[in-house]
């Protein structure tokens, strides 16, 4: 593994056990600042919702590619998460937040389990059979291809797919 | 998250994020979202800690169901840890937008 890798997971680790040095990060980074805000009313009973989740925590199946961590602009590409497989097939590539306690309990980042309940339940409709997995922390170049290409890309497949809501968690 | 969150919604399907660094959403404005001021990597909070996972879901679906106004961020009241999670209260939310507006 290379120095730049361990250095940012050692960072990752120690912002999330001392989140008052967190915001000296928060800071540093410039997120993209958008001028509209795009809106669909919602409108149908939640229980009758197919519910998607794209999260950015960098999770992905274990057989997929994992998200490139040597491009220090991060990895704008995203993975289908087949909702109908085991947690258990899933894992977390992602430097830039510790997710020690995430490779214990992943709901805490993509709560697939909790969902399946809540649909079981009656609260929800049902799971969506796809969800998606992006790679937070994109900077530079990759801004505009997640903007004009990969979220559009994702949005078409989920529109699609008949979702009616998605549930959007980062890590 | 808040771009493609934001991709999604202009495609015509209704989105909700769970974000734990407000700056960032008010920069970036997704149309929905709900606050959580956790540590990084915790949006649902500790792992195997079922009520409290279940009570932010439960908080995104409210809000989903009563923002309407575009960008609006909901700050939660949950603290990090020592917050009691009752299991009636998050059915009860998840059961008032059920089936809201028709």
């Amino acid at each position: 593994m290379s120095w730049n890798r361990i250095k940012n997971q050692l960072i990752s680790k120690i912002i999330t056990r001392y989140p008052s040095l967190a915001k000296r990060f928060v800071d540093a980074y410039t997120p993209w600042e958008s001028e509209d805000i795009p809106w669909t009313p919602f409108s149908k009973p939640l229980s009758e919702c197919t519910v998607a989740v794209v999260t950015t925590a960098g999770v992905h199946h274990r057989d997929q590619q994992p998200f490139n961590m040597a491009d220090k602009d991060g990895d704008p590409s995203y993975r289908v998460i087949d909702g109908t497989k085991p947690v258990a097939d899933l894992m977390i590539t992602h430097d830039y937040y510790d997710h020690h306690d995430a490779d214990k309990d992943i709901n805490i980042v993509f709560p697939i389990e909790r969902l399946q309940e809540l649909a079981h339940e009656g609260f929800i409709g049902k799971l969506a059979d796809h969800h998606y997995g992006f790679m937070g922390h994109i900077t530079g170049p990759h801004i505009p291809t997640l903007i004009n290409k990969n979220g559009p890309e994702v949005a078409r497949l989920i529109k699609q797919d008949g979702v009616d809501v998605v549930l959007l968690t980062p890590g | 998250m808040g771009l493609v969150q934001r991709e999604i919604e202009r495609i015509g399907v209704p989105t909700i994020g769970v974000s734990i660094v407000r700056d960032y959403s008010v920069k970036v404005k997704p149309p929905r979202t709900v606050f959580l001021r956790w540590p990084f990597g915790h949006p649902l909070g500790e792992p195997y800690n079922i009520a409290q996972q279940r009570a932010v879901l439960a908080e995104a679906f409210r809000a989903l169901c009563t923002i309407d106004k575009p960008g609006e961020i909901i700050d939660l009241p949950y603290r990090w840890r020592r917050e009691r999670y009752d299991d009636k209260d998050i059915s009860a939310i998840l059961a008032s937008c059920r089936s809201v507006r028709s």
